[in-house]
């Protein structure tokens, strides 16, 4: 069993990385507007299916991995124009609805479109061998996966704190009312910041499409996890969520070499530990309820 | 702006979830039933790991709807189906059964996919005193220690499918093997059938990973598997949980240092398989291009097999066989039995032999209720030849289904079915 924990830990490593992604998203958008996206996961299969359906039409990988996450975001900002924006000043449980609605409409539109059952969707010969890292041979696919994501994080948070966009938006998390006041256009903000996570998902979604089988619901098993995530890492905090990811990540793998039953709950026990000995979440900030 | 509280957002979530686990409601598709028609409950999944599978099933029996209509229907009356979504959960499909009876009137119910639904609609059937054709659930408990007068079952069983697959997989590739086991009543069923298999070649499991239905990540099972050195990895795990597992086992170079096999493969997940990752000698139930499973003389196979992709545009899977098998003959015994009253119909379901759209005669056995037909085996390749992208299964040889069952006697040692008074 021993020979098996470095595995596992790496594992755990790239799949944290997943969750830490497509948490950020859902927590930038939350953050901001309040809005819990629960078709989140909707955005990243349909990032899937467009990569797929570019890529059949004689594209490469890389120009789909590049353009299907752009085209989501259009598809992103509709959905935020229309349906969410009208919904920004009521309690969060409407935008949940909404979104969870949107997430039921979204699997059937997919099933209709590309039927029930999955379609055959992977990486590029070039990154389809396998590396040896000595301890392990490991998909190079995986070790893409994990340089994209770093790399997508690395750029967000230079984004977030280097860029005048990304001081207003940091701003505006703060305080909204004030920003407007001083001129800037929040709704215009609060588009490109649904734009933002939802490109995130995107590039998550057609990274994951590689990895697991892409069908109508690929995206909603990760959404799950991802959300647990931004609650262990601390609503608020974007340095939470990867901290979060990776946790569970690690969480997930290593309850799976020993006790695969009990693989999905690992993250909920997670979850309640962290909680109880730290409500607001690792890094989360102070609220009435502490 | 609206700061969202903790608390406000577990909760939310919560009833959310909560919300999602219960299902949507479902939706009857013949709009203006008339009073008078026969109507028949379906309980499969569209939605979750085996929506692509229960969706072919419900293909199958639309196709015998059809054909039945078009002749009339049954003692006069038309059919009609009631639909109903289990998502592959058991809870959610008895409650869908006694639905379909107590609300919607159905004479009879069929359907499911997961074995652990079949067993729970079996018994919720059973206390209704209504007839059940489990068309896609296989464990051997459905027609073994949970038997019941009420239930028949289409499609193989664990027992069936572990026998017709395991000497020639032990011959084939050797006797040390992995197993990747869903962790549920079917999965438990074939590794049951497997250790009785290995049992008599003298083989050993070297590796057996209980994987919960549903998983999306293989990774931290399939990083075991070469440090254990068995002979070939077999895979149990069916509908998406196979396409993961083959994607990532190929992702991982598994397959070129392993041969792969199993009980049963299905030409759905297959196809979302990239072709890199397909391949492996397994069990098959039906499949739509193959004269050794159809029967090269068989014109009602042939006409099915047309008719079906046809109308769907894409050709027949084992499951559309199991969906249409199921209400053919549900419907034959009603029409001999003059009645669609459960017990009198049941009677008139065993024994019976009967041709259909495979080669040679099948019939429900009688102390059972389990359909003996032969299974076959084969070898998946990679791509359709002469641009067939569905012809993707080389059939190897049938199994008789006398040779891989369990015999009446052993069977009875479980089974033991009352017709009610």
């Amino acid at each position: 069993m021993i020979e098996h924990i470095a595995p596992g830990l790496f594992n755990g490593l790239v799949l944290g990385a997943f969750y830490a992604i497509v948490a950020i998203g859902l927590s930038l958008i939350m953050n901001l507007t309040g809005t819990i996206n629960m078709a989140h996961g909707s955005f990243m299969t349909l990032a899937g299916y467009l990569a797929f359906a570019l890529v059949s039409s004689g594209t490469s990988f890389w120009f789909a991995l590049l353009v299907a996450p752009l085209m989501t975001v259009l598809v992103g900002f509709l959905v935020e124009r229309t349906l969410i924006r009208p919904l920004y000043n009521r309690e969060p449980f409407y935008s949940l609805l909404l979104t969870f609605g949107l997430s039921l409409i979204a699997e059937e539109v997919y099933h209709l479109i590309w039927g029930a059952n999955g379609v055959p969707f992977s990486p590029p010969a070039s990154l389809g061998g396998i590396i040896n890292l000595g301890f392990m041979n490991f998909p190079v696919y995986r070790l893409f996966i994990a340089a994209v994501l770093i790399v997508a994080i690395a750029a967000l948070a230079l984004f977030l704190t280097r860029t005048r966009f990304g001081l207003r938006l940091r701003a505006a998390v703060q305080d909204s009312e004030m920003i407007a006041a001083l001129g800037t256009n929040t709704q215009l903000l609060y588009m490109i910041n649904f734009g933002l996570g939802i490109f995130l998902a995107g590039i998550a979604g057609v990274l994951a499409a590689g990895m697991l089988g892409l069908n109508p619901t690929t995206g909603n098993a990760l959404l799950m996890p991802a959300f647990v995530t931004v609650i262990i890492g601390g609503m608020g905090s974007l340095f939470g969520s990867i901290v979060g990811g990776v946790l569970i990540g690690l969480t997930i793998s290593m309850t799976t070499l020993y006790i695969p039953a009990a693989s999905e709950v690992s993250m909920y026990i997670l979850m309640a530990v962290v909680l109880m000995v730290r409500p607001r979440g690792l890094f989360g900030e102070e609220s009435v309820f502490g | 702006m609206t700061h969202i509280d903790r608390r406000t957002f577990i909760k939310a979530a919560g009833v959310t979830g909560a919300a999602a686990a219960i299902g949507i409601p479902a939706f009857i598709p013949r709009i203006g039933e008339a009073a008078d028609n026969i109507k028949i409950g379906v309980v499969d999944p569209s939605t979750g790991t085996y929506a692509a599978v229960g969706g072919n099933e419900l293909n199958g029996f639309n196709m015998a709807l059809d054909m039945w209509n078009k002749r009339g229907g049954v003692l006069g009356r038309k059919i009609e189906l009631a639909i109903e979504d289990d998502g592959s959960d058991a809870g959610v499909a008895s409650q869908k059964a006694r639905k379909l009876v107590n609300q919607d009137k159905c004479v009879a119910l069929m359907g499911t996919v997961s074995s652990a639904s079949s067993l729970s609609v079996s018994n919720a059937a059973h206390d209704m005193g209504i007839l059940f054709v489990d068309s896609g659930g296989h464990s051997d408990d459905v027609t073994g220690k949970n038997c019941n007068w009420n239930t028949f079952r289409t499609c193989h069983s664990t027992w069936m499918e572990t026998h017709a697959t395991g000497f020639t997989l032990g011959k084939k590739f050797g006797k040390k093997w992995y197993l990747i086991t869903p962790d549920y009543a079917f999965g438990h069923a074939l590794e049951t059938g497997y250790k009785d298999v290995l049992a008599k070649i003298g083989g050993t499991i070297v590796g057996n990973d209980q994987t919960p239905l549903g998983t999306a990540d293989f990774s931290p099972y399939l990083t075991k598997v070469l440090a254990a050195k068995p002979d070939v990895l077999i895979v149990l795990v069916q509908g998406d949980d196979y396409t993961n597992c083959l994607k990532q086992a190929g992702s991982f170079g598994l397959l070129k240092k392993l041969p792969v096999g199993g009980p049963q493969v299905e030409l759905e997940p297959v196809l979302a398989l990239p072709p890199a990752a397909r391949g492996g000698f397994w069990g098959v139930e039906w499949y739509y291009k193959s004269d050794k499973v159809l029967g090269r003389s068989n014109k009602l196979a042939h006409a099915f097999v047309d008719e079906y992709t046809k109308r769907f545009n894409t050709p027949p899977t084992a499951r559309s066989c199991f969906g249409y098998v199921s209400l053919d003959r549900m419907l034959t015994a009603m029409a001999d039995a003059k009645t669609t009253d459960s017990p009198k119909v049941a009677r008139a379901m065993e024994g019976v032999k009967f041709s259909t759209i495979f080669d040679g005669q099948a019939y429900y056995r009688k102390e059972d209720h389990q359909l003996m037909w032969p299974m076959w085996t084969a070898e998946i390749r990679e791509n359709g030849p002469g641009g067939d992208k569905y012809d993707l299964f080389d059939i190897v040889e049938a199994q008789p289904a006398d040779s891989i069952e369990q015999s009446v006697a052993e069977k009875a040692k479980v089974c033991k079915m009352e017709y009610p008074s």
